[in-house]
C-alpha cells in the first residue's frame, strides 16, 4: 500500500526550483514536461457531493499529499481543477484530470455542464454529515440526467472516518446504497490520509478495465478518456498490438 | 549600427505613434506596403526592411561590447515598455491588414537571408486555417509542420499556432549576439504588427475551434515530441504548453469557454424576447459594457517603466478589491514576487562572479557553487515556466471571477465598471508579462556573454514569443469575459424592474 510519502515522491519527478529559491513551492504542482507527457490514457474525474464534506481536501491530498486545513478551506467557485499521474500496472500509466467541483447549491448550474465530458466520478459524503449522505442519490440522479448519452463510473466515498466519534452515517448503510447503485463504497480521510490513494486507484482501475474492454471508447468531442503518447522505449509488445495511439481518424 | 538604428527607431515611433493609432483605422482597408511607410500599426519602425537585412549583415565581432553594457540594452528593452498596450489596442484592429505587412517582412528577411520561403509559411498558415475547418486536416497538419522547425521545442505553443511569427523570429536571429536588444524591438515589432498568432487563434476562435482546443493540440503535440524524445537536453524541457497545462491553465480556459458560450446563447435568448423601446435601452447599456471591453482607451504614461514588486501586488489588489467578489488575485502575486525574487537573486549573484570570482564560493549562501551559477538553459527553462504559471493564474482568476459575476453575492458594481476594472487588469497583467520577458532575457544575455549566439538566440526569442503569446491568451480570455457581463448585466436589469 502506498503511503503518504510515496505519493509526495511521485510527484516530485520534475527538476524543482530549490527551497531557497521558492520556499512556497508545492510538491507536485507541477510535474516535469518530460515525465508528465508519458501516460496510456487520461481520465476526466469529476468530484461531486455536498457543500463542506471535504471534496477539495480530499484533492489536495491525493495530488500534492498535503492536507490543506481549515485555514485555507475558501469554498470553491465553480469548479477547480488538479491533476495527477496513476501507474495502474507496472509502467502503465493514467493521467487523471480531477474536476473538483463547488459543492455550493448556486453553482449548481455551472457544475451540471461538467458531467457530460468526464468519465467517471467519486461521489462525496461526510460520514459525519446525516444530510450530506442523504443527498448522494440526488447528486446520483442529476448526474445521470446531464451525462447522455455517455456513462460515468461513480465510487461512493464516506469521507472524514478520522472523526469516528462523530459518525453519523455507518458503514452498513452507507455500502448498502452504493451496491444498491451499483457503485463500490470506500471510506477516506483527507486529514490522515486514510484510503485517498486507494479511492483514485480503485476507480481509475475501474474504468481502465471498462476501456480495456471496449465497454468504454474514445470519442471525438467527448473528453472523459484520451488516449496519451508513450515512448517506444516503454512499449509493451501487448500495448503495441493494442490500437492505442490517438485516434486521428 | 543597429543601436543608432535603433535609438532612432524609438523616437520616430514615439513621435509617430498618435498618428498611427489613428491610422489604424483610416488604413484598416487599404493593403499596407512595406516600402511604403504607413503600416497601420502602432509601433513600427520606419523603414521596415532595414531590420532584416542589419541582422543578417551584422558581424559578430561587434558581441562583446554590446554585451559588455547592460544598461543600454536596458535603456532598450524600455521600448517595450507599452507593449501590452500596443498589441491591446492594435491587435483586433489592425490583424485584418497587418498580416500583409508580415509576410512582406518575412519575404524581406527570406530575400536576405535565404530563409525558407515565405510562401511555403503562408501556405502552411493556411493549412492550418484550413484544417480548423477540417478536423482531420488539421491534426494531420499539425503533425506535420512543427517537426519541420528545428527549434520547435522552445517555442512550445507557437509551433502550431504562430508558424508566421516562428520563423520570422528564426530569419531575424541569425544575426549576430549584438543585435540582440535588436532582435527584441524586431520580434515584438513583428508581433505587434501582426501577430499572426493571435490572428490565427482569433480565426480560429471564429470557425470551430476555441482557444483551449488549440493550445491543447499544441500541447499534445509537444506531449509527443517529449514522449518520443527520450533523450532529453535541459533547454527541451521548458515546454510551454505542458507547463501552461500542469499549471491548469487549460483546464480553466476550457471551463472559461463554457461559461462564456452559455451565457452567450442566454444572452441571445434574451434579446431575441426583447422588442421596443426595452430592447433599445438594453442595448445601449451593452454597447457600454463592449467598449469597456474594446480596450480603447489606455493611459499614456510611459514613465512607469521600474515598477516595484508592491505596485504589481498593489494594483492588482485593488482591482480585484473593485470587482467586489470573493476571490483574491493571490497566486498571480506569488509567481510575481517568486520570480522577481529569482531576478534579484540572479542578479545579486552577478557583481560576485565578476569582481571576486575567488572569493565566489565563500560567500554564496550554502556554498552551492552551481546553484547560484545559473546557466543559460536554466534561465530560459524558468523564465518560460514563469510566464506560463503567470498565464494559468490568470486565466484561472478571470475563470473564477466570472463563475463569482455569475453565481455570486449580488452586485453592487455594475457590470460596465467591472469591465472597465478588468481590462485594466488585463492590461496591467501583458505589462507585468513584458516586463518578465525584458528582466529574463536580460538575465539571458548577461549569463550567455559566453555562449555562442546559435545557442543563446534561440532562447531570448522563446522567452519574447511566449511572452507576447500570454499576453494573447490573457486578452482571449478577456474576451470570453464579455457574454458573462452581458448575461450579469441583463440580470442585474431584470431584478431591477422586478422590485
Amino acid at each position: 500500500m502506498p503511503g503518504v510519502g510515496a505519493i509526495g515522491a511521485r510527484c516530485r519527478h520534475r527538476p524543482r526550483r530549490s527551497p531557497r529559491e521558492k520556499p512556497e513551492a508545492k510538491p507536485g504542482e507541477a510535474g516535469a514536461a518530460m515525465d508528465a507527457a508519458i501516460w496510456i490514457y487520461q481520465f476526466r474525474l469529476i468530484v461531486l457531493g455536498d457543500s463542506t464534506v471535504g471534496k477539495s481536501c480530499l484533492l489536495h491530498r491525493f495530488t500534492e499529499g498535503r492536507f490543506p486545513g481549515p485555514l485555507h478551506s475558501d469554498p470553491t467557485v465553480g469548479v477547480d481543477f488538479f491533476s495527477r499521474l496513476v501507474e495502474i500496472e507496472p509502467g502503465k500509466r493514467v493521467k487523471l484530470q480531477l474536476w473538483d467541483t463547488a459543492g455550493q447549491e448556486r453553482f449548481r448550474s455551472i457544475t451540471r455542464s461538467y458531467y457530460r465530458n468526464s468519465v467517471g466520478g467519486l461521489l462525496v459524503f461526510d460520514i459525519t454529515n446525516r444530510r450530506s449522505f442523504e443527498h448522494v442519490k440526488d447528486w446520483l440522479e442529476e448526474a445521470k440526467m446531464h451525462v447522455q448519452p455517455f456513462q460515468i463510473v461513480f465510487l461512493l466515498v464516506g469521507h472524514k472516518c478520522d472523526l469516528v466519534s462523530q459518525r453519523e452515517v455507518t458503514r452498513e448503510e452507507a455500502e448498502k446504497l452504493s451496491s444498491d447503485c451499483g457503485m463500490k463504497y470506500i471510506e477516506t480521510s483527507a486529514k490522515d490520509a486514510t484510503n485517498v490513494e486507494e479511492s483514485f486507484t480503485i476507480l481509475t482501475r475501474d474504468i481502465y478495465e471498462l476501456v480495456k474492454k471496449g465497454e468504454i471508447t474514445i470519442q471525438d468531442g467527448w473528453e472523459g478518456v484520451k488516449s496519451g503518447f508513450v515512448p517506444n522505449v516503454v512499449h509493451s509488445s501487448e500495448e503495441a498490438v493494442k490500437p492505442r495511439r490517438q485516434c486521428i481518424c | 549600427m543597429s543601436e543608432e538604428d535603433n535609438g532612432e527607431n524609438l523616437k520616430g515611433e514615439t513621435s509617430h505613434e498618435d498618428e498611427n493609432e489613428q491610422k489604424v483605422e483610416e488604413l484598416g482597408s487599404t493593403e499596407s506596403n512595406e516600402e511604403r511607410e504607413p503600416v497601420p500599426v502602432t509601433r513600427k519602425r520606419p523603414e521596415p526592411k532595414a531590420p532584416s537585412q542589419s541582422a543578417g549583415t551584422e558581424t559578430p565581432t561587434a558581441e562583446t561590447s554590446k554585451v559588455s553594457e547592460p544598461p543600454a540594452s536596458q535603456s532598450g528593452w524600455g521600448y517595450w515598455g507599452s507593449w501590452g498596450k500596443s498589441l491591446l489596442s492594435t491587435a483586433s484592429a489592425t490583424v485584418a491588414t497587418v498580416g500583409q505587412g508580415i509576410s512582406n517582412v518575412i519575404e524581406k528577411a527570406e530575400t536576405t537571408l535565404g530563409i525558407p520561403s515565405p510562401s511555403e509559411i503562408s501556405s502552411e498558415t493556411r493549412d492550418a486555417t484550413r484544417g480548423s475547418e477540417n478536423p482531420d486536416a488539421n491534426s494531420a497538419d499539425a503533425t506535420g509542420d512543427g517537426s519541420s522547425f528545428p527549434i520547435a521545442g522552445a517555442f512550445g505553443v507557437l509551433s502550431t499556432i504562430s508558424t508566421a511569427v516562428q520563423s520570422t523570429g528564426k530569419s531575424v536571429i541569425t544575426g549576430g549576439l549584438d543585435a540582440l536588444e535588436f532582435i527584441g524591438k524586431k520580434t515584438m515589432d513583428v508581433i505587434a504588427e501582426g501577430d499572426p498568432g493571435f490572428k490565427k487563434t482569433k480565426g480560429l476562435m471564429n470557425r470551430t475551434s476555441t482557444l483551449s482546443q488549440v493550445l491543447r493540440e499544441a500541447k499534445e503535440k509537444e506531449e509527443q515530441q517529449t514522449a518520443t524524445e527520450v533523450t532529453m537536453t535541459t533547454e527541451k524541457k521548458a515546454h510551454y504548453g505542458l507547463l501552461f497545462d500542469e499549471f491548469q491553465g487549460l483546464s480553466h480556459l476550457e471551463a472559461l469557454e463554457m461559461l462564456s458560450r452559455e451565457c452567450e446563447s442566454k444572452v441571445k435568448l434574451v434579446l431575441n424576447a426583447l422588442s421596443g423601446e426595452e430592447l433599445e435601452t438594453v442595448k445601449e447599456e451593452m454597447e457600454q459594457l463592449n467598449e469597456a471591453f474594446s480596450l480603447a482607451e489606455f493611459f499614456e504614461e510611459e514613465e512607469e517603466e521600474k515598477k516595484g514588486d508592491e505596485e504589481f501586488t498593489k494594483e492588482v489588489t485593488e482591482l480585484f478589491a473593485e470587482l467586489r467578489i470573493s476571490t483574491k488575485p493571490d497566486k498571480l502575486i506569488m509567481v510575481r514576487t517568486s520570480a522577481h525574487d529569482w531576478i534579484a537573486q540572479f542578479n545579486s549573484s552577478l557583481p560576485k562572479e565578476e569582481k571576486e570570482s575567488e572569493e565566489n564560493e565563500e560567500v554564496e549562501p550554502g556554498g552551492g557553487d552551481h546553484d547560484v551559477k545559473k546557466s543559460v538553459e536554466d534561465i530560459h527553462a524558468f523564465a518560460i515556466r514563469s510566464l506560463a504559471e503567470l498565464t494559468a493564474y490568470s486565466i484561472e482568476s478571470f475563470h473564477r471571477t466570472a463563475a463569482l459575476f455569475l453565481h455570486g453575492q449580488k452586485q453592487e458594481v455594475t457590470a460596465t465598471d467591472r469591465a472597465k476594472s478588468l481590462s485594466q487588469v488585463t492590461i496591467v497583467l501583458c505589462k507585468e508579462l513584458s516586463s518578465f520577458s525584458k528582466e529574463f532575457t536580460t538575465c539571458l544575455t548577461i549569463a550567455g556573454v559566453k555562449e555562442k549566439a546559435d545557442v543563446l538566440n534561440p532562447l531570448i526569442t522563446g522567452v519574447f514569443l511566449e511572452a507576447s503569446n500570454s499576453a494573447s491568451y490573457i486578452q482571449d480570455a478577456f474576451q470570453l469575459l464579455l457574454p458573462v457581463l452581458q448575461l450579469s448585466l441583463i440580470e442585474a436589469r431584470t431584478e431591477l424592474s422586478q422590485q
